[in-house]
């Protein structure tokens, strides 16, 4: 896949729906300080891409804004041709996005299944006095996610014996993996993973790497990675995308990005690429 | 010997001891408590009261790791810290008297009296030096039951806790049992005021051999539920609840109508505690205008009950119930609505608003053709008939005894569309609200939904406690709607436990039952709120009855109903 056939499915409007999310001149001010400028972006069903960037770049307002949290000062955002661009979080979610955060936010006092049913919570439709009248129907919803919660530890790689701890007792690696559990439970259609390795060290780096890229083969997922660190996504990416102070410098594939004059510059500095 | 750092502790946590002491005394708590025996002619309750400190911190400073000797030589040092300030304390205050009382009002020569133990013919030294020594010698006692074995421990403080409790229950107790019969016993365990020395050994023992027991038998009764097989699990299960139940149905008739007063005014703030922790216990949302809810159920009630308010529809109470219900959920989500975008504080601080402009328009000139301004509405009719009423067994039902029964079902209703409700999709996420507001609506909750949600729940729930409060008292003043009563709630649920059922009952009893059950404490009962909300955020800040059931029930669910036991599931579905 390069760019030209990718750009040039744009202009012909993208008739087979191979794109799952498409971002069009994607803007972000935040009084006066521009964030994003002018973005384009989109992400090509069954596949991992990711968006790198220094610090700073606006890698996580960009991010944000796919998911509901911020939304763009101009610009599109469409889930398979659905605008999200001003939707609520909540309703974004129900359209199949679901995230992880940079520094792991579990629900720390609930427990680990709980943890992951919440990540049900879209998928279900239990009412409150459905609840209290405790109907035959709520009662299989209740064992179906139960279930469901269960399977999703086992595939995310927590033992079955940890389902009644309280999240903020596990240790860092399984709370991680929790929270990629927690976001699988919506049965998302794009799972956003912001820096899944920050903290890692280099063994845990690479087995939560191969992990990403099992479960989006086993899974058929769409994932888009935010990484500053550019060996953890070029091992994974079918394309990555190269932010720097708020504007896209760069798209391609991992091999093209390295190569790219631009993007050594941004990350080392002038004197690098010169 | 004590290390360095222990020494220091010991000391330290002893000058906090001798102070605690000499603050009981100075405010008046423990003198006050002079008169009530414990032992006739040996020991009252206001001397307990000032033992206590001294073996506690001697309990405490002895946990500390370390040989037994450096241990209990820990307990000896805080308790010779405590009694040498508190007893240095006695000495100044009598050297001062009386012109100490210019400050400290309190500090009486029968005050001093007291504590010097002039009723044993000692000069103020002499008591000094006795106190002195006993708050030692009670520190080491403390120490040494700390260093006993887990099993002496728990039979020495179960009998020590029998003859507590059969001291503070004297008063209901000496009626019940004149009226059954038992004056013989009763003569036996109580003389005039107190119990004898050999009774009172005799309820040590008797606690103690059932402290001793418990551990055992509950053992084996749950070993005998374990091996069970279903059917006769269901059997026990009932029978258990049916014994609660005959044990609840008899409560006025045991307790009698004193103690079923201090029954139904727990019973209020349990089912208040309820509401609240559907609020804040479940969805985190600190409301400290909770009275409100209270206010608007108890005034509607009898806005439409009353035939002498001014609508003067004279409902029946049961009819009225669904519309006041339904009106309070409404202004729920009035108060919710403005508030959605609040977190914290803020919630915290404009709820705090509504509350008191819920009671100013109560009282309000401009409300009162409506709700009588400061004299409120009266003649709200009774629940039930005309306020008494016969049940079978138990006989004929009125005053107190008579708002009992009605409020225990409220209450057990509220209880169990808590405990659904906690484990089901809308618990759950309200639950994830609580713990993070921003992730929750990632993960698809809507926020203000289940906002609106709960402050509906919560005001339903508070209306229903308003509602049976105005007939209680037969009329509502604005009066009994004060910030206070929000407070109150929100210390029950927070000391309960927040979030957890059982937690808010206990928190109930505890905070609202055991002043009552110590009359003489009427006068400090704020200084104990804060002094136990204090205390156990320090040392318990997950609440009594933590909600740390939450896994037990998980397992439970996972045994009883089985979903969860089928085939090993295959790695991953084919509906991701």
């Amino acid at each position: 896949m390069t760019t030209e056939t990718s750009v040039g499915t744009h202009e012909m409007g993208d008739p087979g729906g191979r794109l799952l999310l498409v971002a069009r001149a994607v803007t972000k001010a935040f009084e006066g300080l521009v964030a994003n400028r002018d973005i384009d972006f989109e992400i090509p069903r069954n596949s991992i891409v990711s968006i790198i960037g220094p610090n700073g770049a606006g890698k996580t307002t960009f991010f944000n804004q796919l998911s509901g949290v911020y939304h763009p000062t101009s610009g599109t955002i469409e889930l398979e041709g659905t605008d999200i661009s001003h939707m609520p979080p909540h309703e974004v979610a129900r359209l199949g996005v679901a995230r992880t955060y940079q520094n792991i936010r579990l629900f720390q006092n609930m427990t680990v299944l709980a943890n992951v049913m919440v990540g049900r919570h879209v998928r279900m439709h239990g009412q409150w006095y459905g609840a209290i009248a405790r109907t035959a129907g709520i009662r299989r919803e209740e064992a179906a996610a139960e279930r469901r919660g269960f399977e999703l530890l086992e595939l995310v790689g927590l033992a079955r014996s940890t389902s009644g701890e309280l999240a903020r007792n596990l240790p860092y690696g399984d709370q991680r993996r929790l929270e990629v559990g927690r976001a699988l439970a919506s049965d998302p259609k794009l799972l956003l993973l912001d820096e899944p390795t920050a903290g890692m060290n280099p063994g845990e780096t690479k087995r939560m790497t191969d992990f990403i890229a099992r479960l989006q083969r086993d899974l058929q997922l769409t994932i888009l990675l935010i990484e500053h660190d550019m060996k953890v996504v070029m091992g994974v990416s079918e394309r990555i995308t190269v932010l720097d102070y708020g504007e896209k410098i760069a798209e391609g594939t991992p091999a093209e990005i390295r190569a790219n004059p631009r993007v050594i510059e941004a990350y080392l500095g002038k004197q690098a690429s010169a | 010997m004590p290390t360095g750092s222990d020494l220091r502790r010991a000391i330290s946590s002893g000058l906090i001891t001798g102070g605690i002491m000499i603050y009981l005394v100075a405010v008046g708590i423990a003198p006050a408590l002079a008169e009530r025996q414990v032992i006739t002619d040996y020991l009252t309750l206001g001397r307990l009261m000032l033992a206590l400190p001294a073996l506690a911190v001697g309990y405490l400073v002895a946990g500390r790791v370390g040989s037994a000797i450096a241990r209990s030589a820990s307990a000896l040092a805080a308790g010779v810290v405590a009694g040498g300030l508190f007893s240095a304390a006695l000495l100044a205050s009598v050297a001062l008297s009386p012109g100490i009382r210019s400050v400290l009002v309190r500090l009486s020569t029968g005050v001093l009296d007291f504590v010097g133990f002039a009723d044993l013919g000692l000069e103020a030294t002499g008591g000094a030096l006795l106190m002195f020594g006993l708050a030692a010698g009670l520190a080491l006692l403390g120490g040494l039951i700390r260093l006993a074995p887990g099993a002496v421990r728990r039979t020495i403080v179960g009998g020590a806790g029998a003859m507590l409790v059969v001291t503070l229950l004297e008063p209901f107790l000496r009626p019940r049992l004149l009226q059954w019969g038992f004056a013989e016993f009763d003569d036996w365990l109580y003389v005039a005021h107190g119990m004898t020395p050999i009774s009172a050994t005799s309820v040590f023992v008797v606690g103690a051999i059932l402290t001793g027991v418990w551990p055992r038998a509950r053992q084996a009764a749950k070993a005998r539920v374990a091996n069970a097989d279903p059917g006769a699990r269901s059997v026990m299960r009932w029978a258990l609840l049916l014994v609660a139940l005959a044990f609840l149905y008899t409560v006025p008739w045991l307790s009698g109508s004193f103690l079923t007063q201090v029954i139904v005014l727990v019973g209020f703030y349990v089912l208040l505690g309820l509401g609240l922790n559907i609020v804040v216990g479940y969805a985190g949302l600190l409301d400290l205008g909770y009275v409100a809810f209270y206010a608007v159920g108890a005034y509607f009630t009898a806005l439409i009950t009353s035939p002498t308010s001014a609508l003067g529809w004279g409902l029946n109470f049961w009819v009225a119930l669904p519309m006041v219900v339904a009106l309070s959920a409404v202004v729920g989500l009035m108060i919710g609505a403005p508030v959605l975008r609040l977190r914290g504080d803020y919630l915290a601080i404009v709820t705090l608003g509504f509350g008191e402009i819920a009671r100013v328009l109560l009282g309000s000139e401009a409300l009162k053709p409506w709700l009588g301004g400061p004299t409120g509405i009266l003649s709200v009719p009774f629940m039930i008939g005309d306020g008494k009423y016969s049940l079978p067994i138990i006989g004929e039902q009125s005053g107190a005894a008579a708002t009992y029964f009605p409020l225990l079902g409220f209450c057990v209703l509220a209880a169990f569309v808590a405990h659904r409700l906690k484990y089901s999709r809308t618990g759950r996420a309200w639950n994830a609200m609580r713990e993070d507001e921003d992730v929750a609506q990632a993960t698809g909750i809507s926020t203000v939904n289940y906002k609106l949600l709960a402050f509906a729940m919560g005001a339903a729930v508070g209306s229903v406690g308003g509602a049976a409060f105005a007939t209680h008292l037969q009329g509502v003043v604005p009066g009994g709607f004060i910030l206070l009563v929000s407070i109150t709630v929100l210390a029950v649920v927070v000391l309960g436990g927040m979030g957890s059922i059982p937690g808010v009952i206990v928190g109930a009893f505890a905070l609202i039952g055991t002043p009552e059950l110590l009359r003489e404490f009427a006068e400090y009962k704020l200084l104990v709120y804060g002094a136990v909300l204090v205390a156990v955020m320090i040392l318990r800040p997950e609440g009594l009855v933590p909600d740390a059931a939450r896994k037990a029930e998980l397992e439970e669910s996972r045994t009883d109903d089985g979903p969860l036991h089928g085939p090993e599931f295959d790695v991953i579905s084919g509906d991701a």
